[in-house]
């Protein structure tokens, strides 16, 4: 099941092929239309089959799975270099997989936005803390109850 | 990264430890141990020999196997790594590296790898998807660099095999061979089901020179010498051209 490999003839007992170091890589995306909850979409190699698929995610994922649809993107052909000529845009091949025993799987939100911490004495906590201390100076004086600068002595 | 490739290298030592407790050879430990150091990472593990077998104690105690992720969330990096603007990482496995260990290691290594590489490409989609920087791309190289070498040492050890055991140069054998337009090819033999006189598909390919090619292969060679002479003049030309420049202008000054 490995990309571009040569594989012997199968003759009738023989045993049977496999794979050691499959170089199969499946990209999970975030499904485009709204999927049922336990559908989960891949990207995956053009040479994969659903038979591939079924077997990779069960033996190293040990994802238990019930079915596999598939289908092929075709991606655009419209786009143009700086000569002008037609760059295709590599298809690829999208596989929906339906999990089993009532599992669900939802795509994660991976890039929270997090608080970004600075370290000491690092330039941009020095930045910080100096337009913080300005923005302190510029505030009026509380004591002063709002009254404007130029009225007192 | 680093924790992530910890956490996942530790639950592959799991199988080993259950393994090393009945088995005392040193070779396995070895393997064993410079996968299971929690320092270590997955990219260029140092190998370290241990020779007490008190380090191998001390070692063992700061093992931690609790942490098992399963399934599809191996496709996505550790929580604590979300929304991480850098993610740290070591060097990729060099093939130097690579040649002490076992082919069981580098069989398990292949699949840790596997599962980084996809655990990769998925947020590099995400991040194209969402328009956001990805975190540490360099590490996509990493891992595809660490794999090719591990694909090189598993190659050469099956050169060595069959060198040992057949004395065959190459893994598909081929043949250099002159084709219907006189041409000669690197054929790469295939494995047919029916013998070769039988077989329409294989004699489709003529390996065969008829005589009436014999003129237009003439033909083609005197094309090859015309390009080439052709070429060689109009080098001569501009170097030609290029000192007459120069000439002018150092008569000049």
């Amino acid at each position: 099941m490995a990309r571009r490999a040569l594989y012997p003839l199968f003759q009738v007992g023989n045993p049977q092929l496999r794979v050691f170091c499959p170089n199969f890589f499946l990209t999970l995306v975030r499904p485009g239309r709204e999927q049922p909850p336990d559908t989960v979409q891949f990207r995956i190699p053009m040479e994969m089959t659903k038979c591939d698929v079924k077997n990779y995610l069960e033996k190293i994922y040990s994802v238990p799975v019930g079915a596999v649809r598939t289908r092929i993107q075709y991606c655009t052909n419209k786009k143009r270099n700086h000569l002008n000529q037609r760059v295709k845009r590599p298809d690829y091949k999208v596989a929906y997989v339906q999990l089993a025993q009532h599992q669900t799987f939802e795509f994660p939100d991976i890039f929270p936005t997090k608080e970004a911490e600075q370290e000491e004495g690092s330039l941009e906590a020095m930045q910080e803390k100096f337009m913080e201390d300005e923005k302190q100076r510029q505030k009026p004086d509380p004591r002063r109850g709002g009254v404007t600068e130029w009225f007192g002595l | 990264m680093a924790a992530t490739a910890a956490g996942r290298v530790l639950t592959l030592c799991r199988q080993f430890q259950t393994g090393l407790r009945f088995s005392s050879t040193l070779p396995i430990q070895q393997s064993a141990l410079s996968l299971a150091r929690p320092t270590s990472r997955l990219f260029g593990t140092p190998c370290s020999f241990l020779q007490n077998h008190a380090d191998i104690a001390i070692q063992y105690q700061s093992l931690h196997t609790s942490h098992c992720r399963m399934g599809l969330d191996e496709f996505f990096d550790i929580p604590e790594n979300w929304g991480e603007q850098t993610v740290k990482s070591g060097s990729p496995w060099s093939a130097k590296q690579l040649r002490t260990k076992s082919n069981e290691d580098l069989h398990k290594l292949w699949y840790v790898l596997l599962k980084e590489k996809n655990m990769l490409l998925t947020i590099e989609q995400e991040s194209k998807r969402q328009r956001v920087p990805m975190p540490s791309p360099e590490r996509l190289k990493k891992v595809d660099r660490s794999m090719t070498r591990l694909d090189t040492v598993v190659k050469e050890r099956e050169d060595a095999i069959r060198l040992l055991q057949t004395g065959q140069e190459r893994a598909r054998p081929g043949a250099w061979r002159r084709n219907i337009f006189g041409k000669t090819i690197w054929h790469r033999f295939n494995e047919f089901p029916i013998p070769w006189y039988m077989n329409r598909r294989y004699k489709k390919k003529r390996f065969y020179t008829p005589l009436f090619v014999n003129p237009f292969i003439r033909l083609r060679v005197e094309q090859y010498l015309c390009r080439k002479m052709r070429k060689e003049k109009a080098e001569r030309k501009r170097l030609n051209k290029v000192l007459e420049k120069i000439t002018k202008q150092s008569a000049k000054a």
